[in-house]
């Protein structure tokens, strides 16, 4: 009676009922805690993010082996439970309704991009491509392709491109984030190696950030650096007072583009004062008579003047540098994206060589890299290194490669690529005819982005791959290929800390999207050459060809059994050949490494003398420095955490769209805006030589009054930068314009 | 169908179905945690109270602003953990900035609902959909309790209850109390990097007691004394004076509410119309009484009526004396629910009054006599309830909607409204029924046109000094106004000066012309009321947290 009444009869007030059972949680098991009752999964797995470099474990919740939800994993050594927004929605871009479902061609009439089927585009693909290669040779086509997509993916991609199909060039949108650390690297310690391990955050005693702003581009190694219990001097040499900024004991606001005079100074500081290693550098370098000699001439008065930091901070700056016990330099985008970054990142090398700050934890002269993996890709993309870091133009690399992949040594050029901007030059020269886009986006990321659209016109074949045809430059194709994400493929990714780490597949790709994987296996099998990659036969079966292509390399990673290994161990770092450690692995025989390793130890370097080189170029000045027409210099940079890859894949959340400006804002200067009579908040108009944006006032002292910020997520930014490149990484100068600005009416 | 079957699968085939199968689960070992004890917990032990809240204690966010660099993890987490919808985020995070050229200043503050010790979402509630938990000092909401009104959004100083209309209801942070009560961190605290978010157990009463006069939670923040707000807010840095948020000078118009504006401004007319019977109703034609008794009723039918359009669920509207002891929302209710009731009286013994002596039905005549003093019944009533509505704006404590702006605006709107609907009427009757009531039609105009131009002047003189003066309270709201709805203003202005005219064509024509007049006179001012309406909602500056760069 009273069940029935309490039916009939609605209560006073309502405890409960469909509305408040929406958001009922229930036990999560499998160690998650409470979940919605709704998003209950039935099993769980570990899988990489798959936005930057970091490489952060994710815990994917499933329901009958469909990803229903996530969380950060605790048990990766990673990131230890954490995620950045961007993780945490990472599932939500794939279920996106503009995914690419079909193959689009565009059709010549009406210019509307229409679905075909694979067999139609396969056959258009390959005959256009072997149409421009037949007329115009080997060198007529290219590819320019990503750190976004797995290793496995970007190794079939670059050996089918220059194995297969015997195309010469190709390059990817690495060059606009890390080529600047692979080069420096590579000249200073004769490999491209990253050396430390996110271990170094927690136990370093200071800590210097030099364009870099961990609390934007990678919160998750900035919640290390807060792990940290040494009380750390945490130094920040930025042009602005970023979050980092805020946070650091020390910050250097030095002019924008003055870091290579800062780091010289500093070096002739410690050299002088006699705070460096002797012996350190008598046993593992060459060229410090030479560096001693350069650095002379940066005296402290002239440094000061150049940089705007006082004499007496830089002393103290290095004074700070040589009290230190375990010092660790960290470089992001703000150096690796200069007209001299190069020498810039070798630089900070050299300090942390003639102090002896390497190859002990909580040191190093570290690169954070941009994309979830970059690293992959400056391995074995086959892009600028043949497969595993080995060198093209070496008879003996080749011939151990064409070994191990069953290929025939002749089909492996000897000549490398040309680079990103020397495609795009080769675009304008009318040489390169055809060009095959995958994961990225150069209509909005390309610098001088104006120029970039002008130019893909003259192309008589553009192909891009993506998971959206919304993308800029997909908007711009003839032809666009369906791809499988993150998520809906296997592979590998590689991490900062040369982590390599698993990609799963707990998503149905939408419609016909295939993997990156798939694809390039189609295009093999209708360019004829299907054969040549027989071995290439699943993403894992390609890891193994690629482990032993990486033997005795120093990227060495034969001592990994396989892709279950890797689920196993929390993601292993390269080198790992085996053999020397300690805990037996879980399943089999194979020894499993300590979690978090480091290089150079020993002091032995890759080059043949087993040393590290100290290199320095004098500085040189900015190539296009503001003047009285273009007053102000524009930083382009991260505005949040929430944004990603000229927001093809952030832009589809609902909930990261709420974490930053729909619009374009620019950051002035109070003084600045006084003057120019731009209230906060006003429209602006900001324009560069090339071209001009509006954007809407941020008045904020965190900018200095010669310079203006805007970030680089709204697409108008890179129609205003100037094109200056690193001579030796052909890196794009992404952060220094000159500009003016006006308040709209 | 044998077709299909024997045509060759080719590579294609192959590779979309390899696409399809998901093998995560079947290729890779499971490594579950074996207990109960989720794996995060060991670094979030510290972060949470070993012990649960005494009585006079409870729960509260502590935020660690040193630790908070803006990563924004907190926001997505919350979201993802709790299972909200697609674009619902029950937590943000703004920054604070300032400084000087030497030293800048910048601080991101991660802020969701502060659980205040008088909440501001509950005492306005009408349904009691918020209960503050005894033992825990949580404020919950009652999903299935709440009916959508969203009163709780303006209430809030803090911009934390957020309604879906999708759900229609407004759903809002509970510290994940479900989480709490087995030992579980809140979603924020166990996803932020730094560690920036814990919950502490707060003595109440010393809490309310360390209150400093004007004291805010940071800066930009609304007196903390409102609501007392149980966030705790720390730093070691040095906060400089001019410390503001990141919008601070970002211009939004705040939600329309469009069944309240009309609701607002017929249920105004309505009243204005039965304080002009009761003023007109000695010694006058019976067609006065009728007109107006039922043109007041029909007017306040259809106020109410728009007015269930606001609400995300009204069936559970009944529930509305549930919150008579704190809520002006439920005051309103049941001061209209009175009105309906007299104003149906009203119109009914007007009707009588009429129909009585022309009908020779002596016992309606008699019963037209009841339509003076329930005219006045009526309008005191009314006016009662025009109160009530204005209270609910001002009970949010919005400058913008302070007690003299608003219930100048709600009374005005009642006199004018109720003077043009009055002549509008009138001139009907005097041109219709009987054409003794010319002269009280007359009257009205008269009256309408002198209300529009004080209350026009009132108005213009007030928005151009609030434009002028950056030190004025509504000089965002005016400036909000000016620089994203000034066609809007313009048009205004327009119907107001037509009103006028319109009123003075009426009082110089008799009849159906004259009644024409009137009936546009009345219908460009109330267009213009309800752009003032539109105004009063939209150009509100509404507290909130401090936000992020806003563009």
């Amino acid at each position: 009676m009273n069940a029935i009444a309490d039916k009939l009869i609605p209560p006073i007030r309502a405890w409960d009922g469909a509305l408040t059972q929406d958001l009922v949680q229930h036990p999560g098991d499998f160690g998650l805690g409470r979940v919605p009752a709704r998003l209950a999964p039935d099993d769980t797995t570990t899988m990489v993010c798959g936005y930057c470099s970091t490489g952060c474990g994710l815990n994917i919740h499933l329901k009958d082996g469909r990803a229903i939800n996530l969380s950060a994993d605790t048990h990766y050594p990673v990131n230890l439970g954490m995620a950045c927004p961007k993780g945490w929605e990472a599932l939500t871009p794939l279920s996106a309704p503009d995914r690419a479902t079909a193959p689009l061609l565009r059709n010549t009439l009406t210019g509307e991009l229409e679905p075909i089927d694979w067999e139609r585009a396969m056959v258009l693909f390959t005959e256009r491509f072997k149409e421009i290669h037949r007329e115009h040779g080997p060198e007529s086509c290219a590819f320019l392709s990503t750190g976004q997509i797995v290793t496995e993916e970007m190794a079939l991609l670059g050996a089918l491109w220059k194995f297969g199909m015997g195309f010469v060039h190709c390059d990817s949108n690495t060059r606009q984030c890390m080529a600047t650390s692979a080069v420096a690297y590579k000249q200073s310690f004769g490999f491209d190696a990253p050396p430390y391990t996110y271990a170094d955050f927690e136990e370093s005693d200071v800590l210097i950030f030099i364009g870099s702003n961990p609390c934007i581009a990678h919160p998750i190694m900035w919640q290390r650096v807060m792990r940290n219990r040494h009380s750390p001097e945490i130094i920040v040499v930025d042009p602005r007072k970023t979050e980092t900024a805020m946070a650091a004991t020390q910050h250097f606001t030095i002019q924008p583009k003055s870091d290579l005079m800062l780091l010289y100074g500093l070096a002739n500081i410690l050299i002088a004062s006699g705070w460096i290693k002797r012996d350190y550098i008598a046993a593992h370098t060459t060229g410090y008579a030479e560096f001693r000699e350069f650095v002379a001439r940066f005296t402290p008065g002239e440094v000061s003047a150049a940089t705007g930091i006082s004499v007496e901070r830089l002393w103290r700056l290095a004074q700070t540098i040589a009290d230190g016990e375990r010092v660790s330099f960290w470089w992001t985008m703000g150096v690796n994206q200069g007209h001299e970054s190069t020498r810039t990142a070798q630089a900070i090398i050299n300090l942390a060589l003639i102090t002896g700050n390497i190859g002990r934890p909580g040191t190093g002269a570290n690169s954070i890299t941009g994309q979830c993996n970059a690293m992959g890709s400056r391995l074995f993309a086959n892009i600028t290194n043949l497969i595993g870091g080995h060198d093209f133009a070496n008879d003996a690399h080749r011939e151990k490669v064409a070994g191990v992949l069953g290929i025939r040594e002749s089909v492996i050029p000897r000549q490398s690529s040309l680079a990103y901007d020397q495609i795009v030059e080769g675009i304008r020269e009318g040489k390169i005819k055809g060009l095959w886009v995958i994961a990225t986006n150069s209509s909005h990321s390309w610098i001088h982005q104006g120029e970039f659209n002008e130019l893909v016109r003259k192309l008589d074949f553009l192909v891009v791959q993506d998971l959206y045809a919304t993308t800029e430059t997909a908007q711009r194709a003839d032809l666009v290929l369906p791809a499988a994400g993150w998520g809906e493929k296997e592979g590998t990714f590689i991490n900062s800390e040369r982590r390599i780490g698993l990609v799963k597949r707990i998503a149905h790709a939408p419609g016909q999207a295939l993997s990156d994987f798939n694809i390039c296996k189609l295009v093999a099998q209708y360019w004829g050459c299907g054969e040549m990659f027989r071995l290439w036969t699943s993403p894992e079966a390609v890891f193994q060809l690629l482990k032993d292509c990486s033997r005795g390399q120093p990227c060495d990673i034969t001592g990994i059994d396989g892709y279950r290994m890797l689920d196993e161990c929390g993601g292993v770092q390269w080198p790992w050949a085996g053999g020397t450690s300690n805990t037996q692995h879980s399943t089999s025989n194979i020894q499993s490494p300590e979690a978090e390793r480091r290089l150079f130890a020993d002091g032995r370097f890759f080059h043949a003398d087993g040393r590290a080189r100290l290199l320095f170029d004098l500085p040189r000045p900015m190539p296009e420095a503001p003047d009285a027409e273009y007053p102000f210099l524009l930083l382009t940079g991260r505005g949040t955490s929430s944004q990603w890859h000229t927001n093809t894949r952030t832009g589809k959340s609902d909930v990261l769209r709420k974490l930053y400006p729909a619009k374009a804002y620019v950051e002035i200067n109070p003084r600045v805006a006084g003057r120019l009579g731009i209230a906060p908040n006003a429209a602006v108009t900001i324009a560069s030589r090339r071209a001009s944006m509006t954007a809407t006032a941020f008045v904020t002292e965190t900018v200095q009054p010669g310079q203006i910020f805007v970030p680089m997520h709204y697409a108008a930014v890179n129609a205003l930068t100037f094109p200056a490149f690193d001579p030796h990484s052909h890196q794009p100068s992404y952060k220094a314009c000159a500009v003016s600005i006006c308040a709209e009416d | 169908m044998t077709m299909l079957d024997e045509t060759p699968r080719t590579l294609i085939d192959d590779l979309l179905d390899e696409q399809q199968r998901l093998t995560a689960v079947e290729r890779f070992s499971r490594k579950h945690d074996a207990d109960g004890v989720p794996a995060q917990a060991r670094f979030y032990r510290d972060l949470i109270p070993l012990e649960k809240p005494r009585t006079g204690q409870q729960y509260a966010f502590a935020v660690d602003l040193d630790a908070c660099t803006g990563c924004k993890a907190c926001v997505s987490a919350c979201h993802s953990l709790n299972g909200l919808d697609e674009d619902e985020i029950w937590r943000n995070v703004g920054v604070l900035h300032g400084g000087t050229g030497e030293a800048p200043y910048q601080q991101t503050v991660t802020t969701a609902c502060h659980h205040c010790v008088e909440p501001g979402c509950l005492e306005g509630c009408p349904v009691m959909a918020y209960d503050k938990d005894a033992a825990t000092g949580v404020v919950r909401h009652l999903d299935d309790q709440c009916i959508g009104c969203q009163y709780c959004v303006l209430k809030c100083p803090y911009d934390v209850p957020k309604y879906s209309a999708k759900r229609g209801i407004v759903r809002k942070c509970d510290m994940c109390s479900s989480r709490l009560a087995v030992g579980e961190a809140p979603a924020c605290v166990r996803s932020c990097p730094t560690q920036a978010i814990r919950i502490d157990v707060i003595d109440t009463e010393k809490f309310e007691r360390a209150l400093r006069p004007g004291e805010t939670l940071v800066p930009g923040a609304f007196d903390s004394h409102y609501t007392k707000p149980t966030t705790r807010y720390r730093t070691t840095k040095p906060m400089p004076a001019n410390a503001r948020p990141g919008d601070a000078h970002h211009l939004r118009l705040e939600d329309a509410h469009w069944p309240l504006i009309f609701m607002l401004v017929l249920t105004q007319m309505s009243v204005g119309v039965a304080l002009t019977l009761a003023v007109l109703s000695f010694g006058t034609s019976p067609a006065v009484g009728a007109t107006l008794g039922m043109g007041s009723f029909a007017i306040l039918q259809a106020g109410l009526a728009v007015s269930v359009l606001h609400l995300g669920r009204p069936l559970g509207a009944w529930r509305f004396f549930l919150g008579l002891r704190t809520s002006w929302m439920s005051r309103e209710i049941l001061a209209f629910g009175l009105l309906a009731g007299a104003s149906a009286g009203c119109a009914l013994t007007g009707m009588a009054g009429w129909l009585g002596p022309r009908w020779a039905v002596r016992y309606l005549s008699a019963i037209g006599e009841m339509t003076a003093p329930l005219a006045w019944m009526t309008a005191v009533l009314g006016m009662g309830a025009v109160y009530c509505s204005g209270m609910i704006y001002i009970d949010t404590r919005r400058p913008f909607w302070r007690a003299a702006m608003t219930l100048l605006k709600f009374f005005g709107a009642a006199l004018l409204l109720g003077a043009m609907a009055s002549a509008g009427l009138l001139h009907w009757a005097a041109a219709t029924l009987d054409s003794a009531v010319a002269a009280e039609a007359l009257g009205c105009g008269i009256a309408a046109t002198l209300i529009l131009v004080a209350l026009f002047g009132w108005e213009a003189a007030g928005f151009i000094s609030a434009l002028r003066d950056p030190g004025s309270t509504d000089h965002r709201s005016a400036l909000t106004l000016w620089n994203l709805r000034r066609p809007l203003l313009i048009t205004r202005v327009a119907l107001f000066a037509a009103s006028a005219a319109l009123g003075l064509v009426a009082a110089s024509h008799g009849g159906i012309a004259g009644a024409i007049a009137a009936t546009a006179a009345c219908a460009t001012a109330t267009a213009a009321q309800i752009i003032e309406r539109y105004f009063f909602f939209t150009a509100v500056i509404a507290p909130r947290m401090p936000g992020g760069v806003a563009a």
